[in-house]
């Protein structure tokens, strides 16, 4: 085995052990591409359900609801809006999908995944949409209202849609790491 | 004895694993206050090779008409002399600086554009930004690298503009969706579909006369104040390109 081997055998393992946190990186940046080709009537799906999901399914609800907060922290920072935040249906979410059993159906798993992520993007979207209702409770300002459901419906029906595929992959990757961790 | 050992063993603070997870804890809380500053600059030079190309910028450039931009300069003159006769406000569009969009929100929530030029190369928070057709936004946050523009869609902009053909004053209102609204606070306004919306001589936090909208509907339920919704000139979903005014108010 030469040095070149070794080095390559090193780097694959750091890589296998370390993908769900290489992956986690990689959620804001992909908030912050916002492919245009992804969306729908403008909204993109909501991203970091997709890592959420896996993530809290393995690892349990405190874990969800500690990285829920990660994402939330990290994802504000980079929203210009100093008011709303998307930390309470983050982590919210976290603790939710932390409950939910893995199932040994693959098919009827992948489905699961979609209808979990649209539940889990309705929520984010209303509590969202709540705080910005309550901001401008006192402006009475109900012309928001139809964009908002709009805002809502759109990603929801997206987050449902891409779900099962990045979902699946994502829990397949993150228990080939624990395994091999173990 | 065994038994206080085993309890003072079982403190949290002596699990490596939560001190790890306190001090991720403390970097996102530290990454939530800069807002975010070193991730988008991160972003700044993985995004770099899928930047819009310079050719692109040239093409554009070129294509501009040279009679116009002759007409463009002789009436700038002309208005810059006209408003210092007049003692009106003025603006200065010497220090005007190109960028390119790198992150465009224009949908969902968020209505914000990254651009690749930050505080190195002189974007200050407040500085306009324009497209082609008109303003987009305000700069709102800046890195070293990369600034955040906070759109006229956005539901938290709120600015002053002016009704060309009525000689009016109103305020345009970001609701989230791609038609911001322009409140006019007189119900007698003789506001029409099709009306010019350029910024207001009277704001302080544009320079006057930049192309904004037109109206494109009007909503004539309310009874103490009008409403019309705007259909903007800029179309932040498909420019590439953008210039920062740096504008001496």
């Amino acid at each position: 085995m030469g040095p070149n081997f070794e080095s390559k055998y090193l780097m694959n393992k750091f890589f296998t052990k370390q993908s769900s946190i290489i992956s986690f990186i990689f959620i804001p940046i992909i908030f912050l591409w916002h492919p245009n080709w992804l969306g729908f009537l403008g909204v993109q799906p909501y991203w970091p359900l997709f890592w959420l999901l896996p993530w809290s399914m393995i690892n349990g609800s405190i874990n969800g609801l500690i990285f829920g907060l990660f994402l939330g922290l990290i994802l504000d920072s980079l929203t210009l809006d100093n008011t709303f935040t998307q930390i309470p249906g983050l982590m919210f979410c976290g603790f939710l999908f932390g409950r939910i059993k893995l199932h040994s159906d693959n098919l009827v798993g992948h489905f699961r995944y979609g209808l979990i992520c649209s539940f889990g993007s309705f929520l984010c979207g209303t509590v969202y949409y709540l705080q910005i209702l309550f901001r401008n409770f006192l402006d009475s300002n109900s012309l928001m209202f139809i964009p908002s459901i709009k805002n809502i419906l759109a990603e929801v029906f997206l987050t449902g849609f891409f779900a099962p595929f990045i979902c699946s992959q994502l829990l397949r990757m993150f228990k080939f790491s624990r395994r091999k961790l173990q | 004895m065994l038994n206080i050992r085993r309890i003072s063993t079982c403190r949290w603070w002596h699990k490596k694993k939560n001190w790890i997870f306190f001090v991720i804890f403390l970097f996102l809380v530290f990454a939530r206050i800069s807002k975010g500053t070193f991730y988008k600059d991160f972003y700044y030079f993985i995004s770099k090779p899928f930047w819009p190309g310079q050719f692109q910028k040239e093409i554009v450039l070129e294509s501009i008409d040279q009679e116009y931009l002759i007409k463009l300069n002789l009436l700038k003159k002309d208005n810059i002399r006209l408003r210092k006769i007049l003692s009106v406000q003025e603006s200065s569009n010497n220090d005007n600086i190109s960028a390119a969009v790198i992150s465009r929100k224009t949908g969902s929530w968020w209505r914000q554009i990254i651009l690749n030029k930050g505080s190195r190369d002189g974007v200050e928070i407040g500085n306009i930004v324009i497209g082609p057709g008109g303003l987009l936004g305000r700069v709102n946050n800046t890195s070293l690298f990369t600034s955040s523009v906070s759109l006229i869609t956005s539901p938290e902009s709120k600015l002053g503009v002016w009704v060309d053909r009525i000689q009016i004053n109103g305020l345009l209102v970001g609701l989230g969706d791609d038609y911001p609204i322009l409140i006019l606070y007189s119900n007698d306004a003789d506001i029409k579909v099709g009306d010019f919306i350029s910024s207001s001589p009277a704001s302080t936090l544009l320079p006057p006369n930049i192309p904004i909208g037109i109206v494109h509907s009007i909503d004539e339920k309310l009874k103490s104040k009008k409403t019309a919704k705007i259909s903007l000139l800029a179309k932040p979903h498909v420019i590439d390109w953008v210039q920062i005014l740096k504008v001496n108010i």
